[in-house]
């Protein structure tokens, strides 16, 4: 592939990155109050089913992007989600941490 | 020119392949969000190949595959299984259904056409299928 169509397609998906910024920090507010739910030993299982819905859609997605470790992350949040156990559960406020972090030069 | 159907219900990944199938192979793109709506869409535009989610609410893609192989005039058509990485049994149970591949999100951009292309056979810069003769 030459050079010119890279830049191209590295143009486009930066374009779709930044029309599509609201849409992720909605999903990372979410995360972030699933995760606090989830500490403090509320978490609803109509909380939990959205956030793993939420954290499996990341997990897909954002390497595309460019944010390896953000898909890496989110996967990690996606296991617990899906099969929660209270050990597990107090681990997803580091990992929603971790996920904004690996984030931050595009947020 | 190939026609490709890509089935997510993921606006990101739809927009993302898309764009990138476009911009990179030169290939045109049809989408729908579900399953049921890609049926339809490949029985009315007949696509030359279909990438479609695994994980899909409603009805899923290895359901939508089923669905498309009891459907005559779109069997025939090679369907690539876009999935999120995945254990080797979830992998052999996704090869089982009889799709012509599967890929893994999240896929690299710059280069999914080539996979696709790898996986199909299709051989860059070869001349599509001839049509079919006239009926007479």
């Amino acid at each position: 592939m030459d050079k010119k169509t890279e830049a191209k397609v590295d143009d486009l998906i930066a374009g779709l990155w930044k029309k599509n910024l609201p849409s992720l920090r909605e999903r990372l507010d979410l995360l972030d109050r699933t995760a606090a739910e989830a500490t403090s030993g509320t978490l609803a299982e109509a909380s939990r089913a959205e956030a793993h819905s939420i954290a499996h859609k990341l997990a897909g997605n954002l390497g595309m992007f460019g944010y390896p470790k953000g898909s890496e992350v989110a996967s990690k949040m996606e296991h617990i989600l899906k099969e929660p156990t209270p050990d597990k559960l107090v681990t997803l406020a580091n990992l929603a941490t971790e996920l904004r972090q690996s984030l931050a030069a595009g947020l | 020119m190939r026609r490709i159907l890509i089935i997510d219900d993921e606006d990101d990944i739809r927009e993302v392949a898309a764009l990138s199938l476009e911009a990179t192979a030169g290939w045109d793109i049809l989408t729908a969000n579900s399953g049921a709506t890609g049926i339809e869409v490949a029985a009315a535009e007949h696509p030359d190949a279909i990438l479609m989610d695994v994980m899909m609410p409603g009805v899923d893609g290895p359901t939508t595959f089923r669905t498309m192989q009891q459907n005559p005039t779109i069997a025939h058509i090679p369907v690539l299984l876009l999935t999120a990485k995945v254990q080797g049994a979830d992998q052999r149970r996704f090869a089982g259904l009889g799709v012509n591949g599967i890929l893994f999100k999240p896929f690299d951009p710059l280069t999914l056409a080539q996979q696709i292309s790898e996986i199909l056979g299709w051989k860059e810069g070869s001349p599509d299928p001839p049509p079919p003769l006239p009926s007479t």
